[in-house]
């Protein structure tokens, strides 16, 4: 298994998480994500994808969720225990699972809210960067987000996390319920800026096939627990996830497999 | 019944009605922005004028530099609410966080009555009692005042809401995970809006007191607010303000048909009615905001 040559912007270095104080959620955890570099984490339905990202913003507390063991490293600096707005400062975002836009609110606004850690001077500015990579949220910036297709409810979710001047993205199923072509525009996107800025990227995703396109290196979570990691090359040539991840030579997504049943989680 | 004296119980009643909708203002704005229905917001509002009382008489500082003095100490006890009573209760259940702003409502209205007594108190704010002539209807001079500044500060909320700042609070009203996500620190703005809710009870609680006198009986306005912020819609501003236009408008032309036959209870009564039937036919209220569907 080859590792990572650069220093990494992100390290969970065997990270326990429980629910409600009983619940095991994950169970240590260890990944890096190389500073600049594009890693995947794969699992199914239910292996402990969401609660490994949000063992990283810190959006655990607000669920009755913690990080029993374990450390969460980002750029050299322990962030256990650090609020999520101080780990948003830091330059972490993360793209929630099922978009989340505020449906309420116009995309414009939805941007100007996401900068609520970051200066006046730069809101415009980054306004600018984000409809420059999302031409159809300049041109829908004024209906309420709702309305927006899914595509474009992404490309907003994924916009507004860019306001808070990422140096870490993650993003949590980006794919889902989306067309193909969706999917591959949004994922050239991502590799672009992650190029051009030396954006750290953190992709978690069931769609492998998509996924292992624009990643270097991959994880794959099972029951908790990560089972396996290794370079794209390698992930694809072995024989367990190209049957179960990547539908064999069916070709054919893994999440095809579930059902869904998403709704907002409110703290109620 | 002429059609002048009818004419003239809707105008007045518009008016009551707009002063109504301050005090059901403070209600959704703390809903807004945390989902807690706030059934303290009538002993805030009886607070609000206490303070202003406690501040021009005790100090003996003008009322015109006692309000919004105030007004700053209110602004404060909106935070002291929220930071020591609600913010332990975030992700309990509704009910006890219910049972917690009915709690401060018993609360106030005992600490008020410890301190101050119960005997009501005059506040003037220099309104002659005298009508103004709109053509031959007569109003109630002290109640267009309550009206005009009800809407200055509708007008406020509308342009606050606009502003960076309220962007931020409309984001945390709609999602607040996704508002963490994204580095805002919904605490700080659910505490913000205790805070606003704080100053709007002080200001409705100062008019309302130079009405009908400073005691506990204000914390009853309470039962008119909720009205209002149902009928409204609970999440919407400009759906308070119009709800309190339409109960102040039904209240008062109903009451000046049926007080005669009924007696004094008779607007309390067309209230009640109202809360009952929008609760049963529209829980939505009437401008409340539902989830977008997308077709
Ligand atoms: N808020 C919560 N309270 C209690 N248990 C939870 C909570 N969220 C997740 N879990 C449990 O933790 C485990 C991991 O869930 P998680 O959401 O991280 O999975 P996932 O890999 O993201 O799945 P999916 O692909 O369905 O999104 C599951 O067993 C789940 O039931
Ligand atoms: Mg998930």
């Amino acid at each position: 298994m080859e590792q990572p040559s650069v220093a990494p912007i992100l390290s969970l270095n065997n990270v326990e998480v429980i629910y409600d104080y009983v619940s095991l959620a994950i169970k240590g955890v260890s990944i890096e994500v190389p500073t600049g570099g594009m890693v995947a984490l794969l699992g199914a339905n239910g292996a402990g994808k969401s609660t490994t990202l949000k063992a990283i913003s810190g959006l655990l507390t607000a669920e009755r969720g913690e990080v029993r063991r374990g450390e969460v490293t980002f750029l050299g600096q322990s962030i256990s225990g650090m609020m999520p707005q101080d780990r948003v400062k830091l330059g972490i975002a993360h793209v929630l699972e099922g978009r989340r836009v505020f449906e309420h609110l116009t995309p414009e606004e939805n941007l100007v809210a996401a900068s609520a850690v970051r200066s006046r001077h730069v809101m415009k500015r980054n306004m600018d960067r984000v409809y420059g990579y999302f031409k159809r949220l300049h041109e829908r910036r004024g209906v309420a987000s709702g309305y927006l297709s899914g595509g474009e409810q992404q490309m907003l979710a994924i916009g507004r996390a860019l306001m808070t001047e990422p140096k870490l993205l993650m993003l949590d199923e980006p794919s889902l319920g989306l067309a193909p072509f969706l999917v591959a525009e949004i994922f050239q996107i991502i590799s672009t800026i992650s190029k051009d800025e030396g954006l750290s990227v953190l992709l978690v995703e069931q769609n492998a096939v998509a996924a292992l396109d624009i990643v270097s290196h991959g994880y794959l979570i099972e029951n908790g627990r990560i089972v396996m990691h290794d370079s794209t090359e390698a992930l694809k040539r072995n024989p367990d996830i190209q049957e179960f991840y990547l539908g064999g030579a069916k070709g054919k997504d893994f999440r095809d497999i579930k059902h869904y049943s998403r709704r907002k989680r409110w703290l109620t | 019944m002429d059609a002048v004296l009818l004419l003239e119980s809707a105008v007045n009643g518009a008016l009551v009605g707009l002063m109504y909708s301050l005090v059901a203002i403070g209600i959704v704005l703390i809903y807004k922005s945390s989902s807690v229905p706030n059934l303290a917001q009538g002993s805030m509002t009886m607070l609000g004028a206490y303070i202003v009382l406690a501040i021009s008489t005790g100090v003996g500082a003008p009322i015109w530099l006692a309000i919004p003095l105030a007004i700053g100490v209110m602004f404060f006890v909106g935070i002291g609410i929220e930071r020591l009573a609600l913010r332990r209760l975030a992700g309990r259940p509704v009910i006890m966080i219910l049972m917690m702003t009915l709690g401060i409502e018993i609360f106030l209205r005992a600490g008020t009555m410890t301190i101050w007594g119960g005997t009501s108190r005059p506040i003037s704010l220099g309104i002659s009692d005298a009508p103004l002539f709109l053509g031959p209807l007569l109003i109630n001079r002290a109640y267009a005042f309550g009206a005009v500044v009800a809407l200055a500060m509708f007008g406020l909320f509308v342009l606050f809401f606009r502003t960076r700042t309220g962007v931020v609070l409309r984001a945390i009203s709609d999602d607040y995970t996704a508002a963490w996500s994204v580095g805002i620190s919904v605490e700080r703005g659910v505490a913000l809006s205790w805070a606003m809710a704080a100053v709007v009870a002080t200001i409705g609680g100062v008019l309302w007191g130079s009405v009908q006198g400073v005691d506990q009986s204000l914390a009853l306005l309470l039962l008119k607010a909720v009205t209002v912020a149902v009928l409204g819609g609970l999440d919407s501003i400009g759906g308070a303000l119009l709800a309190g236009l339409l109960l102040g408008i039904v209240e008062g032309v109903a009451g000046s048909f049926l007080d005669p036959l009924l007696g004094g209870a008779s607007r309390d009564l067309v209230d009640a009615a109202m809360l009952i039937l929008t609760i049963l036919i529209r829980p939505h209220g009437l401008f409340g905001r539902h989830d977008i569907e997308r077709i």
